[in-house]
């Protein structure tokens, strides 16, 4: 039942973001579709936040901004942004920016769009949570190729030593960064290794799985920081641009737009 | 400078829980006070940078006043694109205590000077830059990013600087007149405020002297309606000649097509390379007392300023 509502509402973000982006004419498509379902399974299941009592919602931070679309969709969905501010984004004398901006818009938690700085700035809104007695949390999610930024690693290792546990961080592992596979840039793996060996509790779940997910979501983590490394798909749920590093950059054209629809709508028939 | 900053912050901490206190790594003897009385808000983020400012904005973000301590290159240089996105882009309430201005730290080489701080923090909209003279401004300064909303970077020396105003001053958010004269008016900012008051002490004819705290945003109106009578303006300070004080008044003259003549006295944009105690460093980059004393003099005179 809940998987099946996830899905759907996945399937809905995604023809929602080609559509968008055909519109306006972005690139990171392949970034946007690899987390959908990450967010989706924060913004529908996982998340505390209700319009209604947004003082006591729960954080979440895009840090891997260039993924605004995925962010800007699902709010649109969950009804926090309206579908005029989605259909205005990127236009001339519109409305959003593609990468994010909290001081327009309401719903963006913190403005990032430079890569390692999200991460940091839920850590700190974390703590500060953690010893006001605040029960909020706060959720991050962070590219694989985000991950090579020396700040990533120095808030991992402050972290572990805070015990910040209202702390969940995400890896989007979709094994394509701007210009290559991590692993062939630098030395990537052994990644949850590495992360265990700061403090951190680890899980490791395929990210498009929404039982893994919610699993991964609950499970414990007290006195420890959280991460969760999601193997994902560049490009998830569209064939033709499925695990290609040219969809970090290609625009959807309106012929592109079609295939993509009909390929989205083929993917969910076969489920 | 720097007690008194510390000193005011703390006991505002005490009415205030809100105030949160992190430095990277630096402070040993200055923050003990702090940290001893204020344990559950105080942080050491250590060798660290990029993560101490953006974990200051997420802090700032659920809901604390957050100061960071830091010498000033770990402080603004090191991590300024996460001061210009995390603090500044979001106008986040967070305060940067940076030490060590100018050439406060000669001889300890040219990574440790900050000779172009101003410069770079002029980049940066929404900050406010405050650069006290004395003991007695950077209360002030202290006292007024306690109550501001928006970030705030205070530029300040060590300790031990002599005291310009004596009598007390009420605000450091316009220009203070330190002293009245006429003709020639001095500018300045920061601790050479205290060469300053040592070379009129020996000039003849006495020039307007004038204090500028807060160098962003500065009270230009304020400035010009006590201006009278001044044909040339001399600014000093302790920071490269290109990017501070001296090109903001000559900025602002140009644009305003205001009629006077400006003289700029401030370090060489250069790196340093010379080996010198700080007194020893003024004199090399003519910002010492007989310098001020011999342009003073020129000005009066109304010579042709040589390049």
């Amino acid at each position: 039942m809940l998987e099946g509502k996830l899905k759907n509402i996945a399937q809905e973000a995604r023809k929602l973001i080609i559509e968008v982006a055909c519109r306006a004419k972005t690139p990171h498509i392949g970034s946007s579709l690899s987390c959908v379902d990450l967010l989706v399974a924060l913004y529908f299941y996982e998340l505390k936040v209700d319009p209604k009592n947004w003082k006591q919602r729960d954080i979440f931070v895009l840090s891997k901004a260039h993924a605004e679309l995925a962010l800007y969709t699902i709010l649109t969905i969950k009804g926090i942004m309206s579908r005029k501010k989605l259909i205005n984004y990127f236009q001339d004398n519109g409305t959003l920016p593609a990468h994010l901006d909290r001081i327009t818009n309401r719903g963006i938690e913190v403005s990032t769009g430079s890569l390692g700085h999200g991460f940091n700035i839920a850590l700190g809104m974390a703590y500060g949570y953690k010893i006001k007695g605040d029960k909020r949390r706060v959720f991050t999610l962070i590219g694989d190729g985000e991950s090579e930024e020396g700040s990533i690693w120095e808030g991992a290792l402050f972290a572990g030593k805070l015990k910040i546990d209202n702390f969940t961080a995400i890896i989007d592992y979709n094994n394509l960064q701007g210009y290559g596979r991590p692993r062939e840039i630098c030395y990537y793996e052994p990644v949850i290794d590495k992360w265990k060996s700061f403090g951190w509790e680890i899980c490791r779940i395929d990210g498009h799985n929404f039982s893994q997910i919610i699993k991964a979501f609950k499970t414990p983590h007290k006195g420890k920081p959280k991460i969760i490394v999601a193997d994902t798909i560049k490009g998830k749920g569209v064939d033709f641009m499925e695990d290609k590093l040219k969809w970090h950059y290609f625009i959807v054209t309106e012929e592109l737009k079609q295939k993509a629809l009909t390929c989205l709508d083929e993917g969910n028939h076969e489920k | 400078m720097r007690n008194s900053v510390i000193k005011t912050i703390m006991n505002y901490s005490k009415r205030n829980n809100k105030i949160f206190f992190i430095t990277g790594d630096a402070g040993y003897g200055v923050l003990d006070k702090y940290k001893e009385n204020f344990p559950d808000r105080f942080l050491n983020l250590g060798v660290a940078e990029q993560n101490m400012i953006s974990f200051a904005s997420g802090l700032s973000l659920a809901g604390y006043k957050v100061f960071v301590y830091n010498i000033i290159p770990f402080v603004l240089y090191r991590c300024y694109e996460q001061v210009r996105n995390d603090i500044c882009y979001q106008d986040l309430p967070v305060t940067l205590i940076g030490v060590g201005s100018g050439i406060t730290y000669a001889p300890q080489g040219a990574t440790h000077y900050s000779v172009e701080d101003i410069a770079l923090a002029r980049t940066l909209p929404n900050l406010i830059i405050l650069s006290p003279s004395d003991s007695v401004e950077a209360e002030k300064c202290a006292e007024f990013s306690l109550r501001c909303k928006s970030p705030v970077y205070i530029r300040i020396a060590k300790s031990g600087e002599p005291i310009i105003h004596k009598q007390g001053i009420k605000s450091i958010s316009e220009p203070i007149i330190v002293n009245e004269g006429s003709e020639v008016g001095i500018l300045f900012h920061g601790s050479i405020g205290s060469e300053v008051i040592s070379a009129l002490k020996c000039l003849k004819r006495t020039p307007k002297v004038i204090s500028l705290p807060m160098l962003q945003p500065l009270n230009f109106d304020f400035l010009l309606s006590n201006l009278e009578g001044i044909h040339t303006l001399i600014t000093v300070e302790e920071h490269f000649i290109e990017g501070g004080l001296g090109s903001i008044i000559e900025g602002w003259v140009v644009k305003n097509m205001l009629n006077f003549r400006v003289k700029k006295l401030g370090i060489k944009n250069e790196f340093i390379h010379a080996i010198n105690n700080p007194a020893g460093m003024r004199n090399l980059y003519g910002i010492s007392c007989n310098k001020i004393i011999r342009t003073v003099e020129k000005a009066f005179l109304n010579f042709t300023f040589k390049k």
